[in-house]
């Protein structure tokens, strides 16, 4: 009966995906990219469709997607559910490669931005969860938020930098996350690489959620698998920094509600993870680019607002529920007795 | 066979298994145990492949188990350590299913779902298969764990103190299937207990673990009597035998906690309701009676020195301060 239930909430979630990629493909400020226009071959809806709408969907596709499967690894890997690239100082880093490639190598080319950028989030990353490693926290939450800390400290010292050198330009742009950066979309299809490897390994990465000694024990090379998710995540944030900019919460909110929706186990929800993400982006960018239209609003201040109110009742339902069951579990103590429970024959 | 040959293992300073050398007999139940700190864990983690071996040899069918990849040897031996809540929303299936991702690689075949079931069934948990973890009672989370290491279909089984957070009922359950692993599929089990009377009645060998060795082992009946139980415990152990099984009682012989103490002889003329009056006969009861409270004074000072002797009090609580300490 559960997986009856799964596979329709999936065929819904696949639906509505298939509904807002058209309704996305369809907004814009020319109004002649219609279904008839295009069956009609009018050059200019065409062009307008493969050089501008379509890349912008798929971009939304990709970097939600992508941000969402990142999120999920790393809530499995710190086994911390408030955990995401950008409360782990993963998206800081990338923002500071992108400043110091343009510093010493003043370029703005998408590829060797990416390639700083990666290579900063994965140091970062790296740095990041070792270091939390060897300290012991009381408490997991306080883990996020010393990661945004140590974001924040980033995010410092590329403002510095760029002060410094005067390209405080640049910091605009690369903080602004918007879908509408026309021409630097070309790294974006990046993200489908680690994508197709988070596919591949879901079923690592699901183990890896339960602990070292688990994984130890069905023969799992934990390090590796720690290393090749911290790997799947830079690549994810540098390539959505470089492409569209910061696009936060994502990573946060999603692996959670899909949590809440399907479980936990990664190999069996990564895909309704990704459809989940993208269908949540897609609403967002449609009420950014609607609300002033014909202009449009930075996606990640919708994303950021939309976002926010959900976390707040995650959060809130979260510490209903642990109310709730703190008086259930009193409940059960009292009528343990009455425990139907099937007996073990004894032997 | 599991064979461990001259283990060192050390943390920081001290070592914490010392020249460990341990051939773990097939098909039986060998419970490991020992006061805290001893290094039941550790030793339990080293041969079970969880720690990494810093001296010495870990042979698993006189292989040497650091040559043998991770994966084959999880096919061989599976491990649980204990297991609270894992604060994941997974249902009992897919814990099980993990169990056999040594075999299948997360891909399940038609042998893997077959074995899926077989164990979910052998732990009678068919109908809850769906609930998640962690909304199970501890025994049916146990019981959850164990069908995930049948799945796994290794022949050694190491479990480290199974019986923790588990009440009483449930603790008996878990030793019952653990014989049944045994007995029924042919396993050999390693089990660290902390109770020596579950050990006593459920394994079929035991090793005595102190100070990062072993101090003895052997079969059940020559290792659960007082002279080696109060040597691995530093503490005093009265064994009694009931229905074939020998039970230890480890409560301490505190008797002179349960002797009134009285500070003057009038105290204890009136606790024993003696009344004072004047009369001849009267006085010489009053007598007797003073004598026997000299008397009673004196065997209750006899017991109290006499327990200082053997219970040691003092050792032993400073010896679980240590034990504390190296945990």
């Amino acid at each position: 009966m559960r997986q009856n239930i799964l596979k329709n909430k999936r065929l819904l979630m696949i639906v509505l995906f298939i509904l807002l990629f058209f309704t996305s493909l369809r907004i814009g400020a020319v109004s002649n990219v219609t279904f008839i226009n295009l069956l009609k071959g009018n050059k200019l809806a065409w062009t307008i469709l493969m050089s501008s709408r379509l890349p912008r969907t798929l971009a939304i596709i990709l970097a939600a997607s992508g941000l969402s499967v990142a999120g999920l690894i790393m809530q499995s890997i710190s086994r911390n559910k408030f955990m995401s690239p950008s409360t782990a100082g993963a998206t800081n880093a990338a923002g500071l490669g992108i400043i110091i490639a343009f510093i010493t190598l003043s370029t703005q080319s998408g590829i060797i931005q990416t390639i700083f950028a990666f290579c900063f989030s994965l140091v970062s990353t790296l740095l990041f969860t070792s270091v939390i490693n060897r300290i012991h926290v009381r408490d997991v939450v306080y883990i996020p938020l010393i990661g945004m800390m140590y974001g924040g400290l980033i995010s410092s010292i590329t403002t510095l930098l760029a002060y410094q050198f005067d390209v405080m330009h640049m910091m605009q742009t690369i903080n602004n996350g918007s879908f509408a950066r026309v021409g630097s979309y070309g790294m974006i299809y990046i993200i489908a690489i680690p994508l197709i490897l988070a596919v591949i390994y879901s079923s690592k990465f699901s183990i890896i959620g339960l602990g070292e000694d688990f994984s130890k024990n069905l023969g799992l090379n934990y390090n590796r698998v720690v290393f090749l998710g911290l790997v799947i995540i830079a690549l994810v944030s540098a390539a959505s920094f470089t492409a569209v900019g910061p696009l936060p919460f994502i990573g946060l909110i999603i692996p959670n509600m899909t949590a809440s929706f399907y479980g936990d186990n990664i190999k069996k929800t990564i895909i309704d993870l990704m459809l989940f993400g993208i269908n949540f982006v897609f609403v967002c960018d449609i009420i950014s680019r609607l609300i002033i239209f014909p202009f449009e609003m930075s996606v990640s201040l919708t994303i950021s607002i939309i976002g926010g109110v959900i976390f707040m009742f995650y959060v809130i339902a979260n510490i209903k529920r642990k109310n709730k069951s703190q008086i259930q579990s009193n409940d059960k103590l009292i009528s343990r007795k009455n425990d139907k429970e099937p007996q073990i024959a004894h032997d | 066979m599991i064979q461990l040959k001259n283990i060192f293992q050390t943390y920081g300073k001290g070592h914490v298994l010392n020249d460990v050398s341990l051939d773990i007999p097939d098909n039986a139940i060998t419970a490991l145990i020992g006061a805290n700190g001893a290094g039941k864990s550790t030793l339990l983690g080293v041969a079970s492949r969880l720690l990494p071996v810093i001296s010495g040899d870990v042979l698993l069918d006189n292989v040497n188990i650091r040559s043998i990849k991770t994966r084959e040897v999880a096919k061989q031996i599976a491990v649980l350590k204990q297991t609270q809540s894992i604060g994941l929303k997974v249902t009992i299936a897919e814990l099980v299913e993990f169990g056999r991702f040594p075999h299948c690689g997360g891909r399940l075949k038609a042998v893997d779902k077959e074995k899926i079931d077989e164990s979910i069934n052998f732990m009678k948990l068919n109908d809850i298969r769906d609930k998640f973890i962690d909304e199970l009672s501890g025994g049916q989370r146990q019981r959850a764990f164990i069908a995930m290491i049948l799945a796994q279909d290794t022949k050694y089984v190491f479990l480290d103190e199974p019986l923790n957070n588990l009440d009483i009922k449930y603790s008996v359950e878990m030793m019952h299937i653990i014989r049944k692993l045994v007995k029924r599929l042919n396993k050999t089990v390693v089990i660290v207990l902390h109770d020596i009377n579950f050990a006593s009645a459920y394994a079929d060998y035991i090793v005595a673990m102190k100070d990062g060795k072993i101090i003895n082992q052997g079969a059940v009946k020559d290792m659960v009597c007082s002279d080696v139980l109060n040597n691995v415990f530093d503490h005093n152990f009265n064994i009694i035998e009931h229905m074939g099984k020998r039970v230890c009682l480890y409560y301490g012989n505190h008797s002179h906690d349960l002797i009134p103490n009285f500070n003057s002889e009038d105290e204890f003329l009136n606790q024993i309701g003696h009344n004072h009056s004047a009369t001849e006969l009267d006085k010489s009861i009053e007598k007797s009676r003073r004598r026997d409270f000299f008397k009673f004074q004196y065997f209750v000072d006899k017991i109290k020195s006499k327990d200082k002797k053997t219970c040691s009090n003092e050792n032993e609580i400073e010896s679980r301060k240590e034990g504390t300490k190296m945990n």
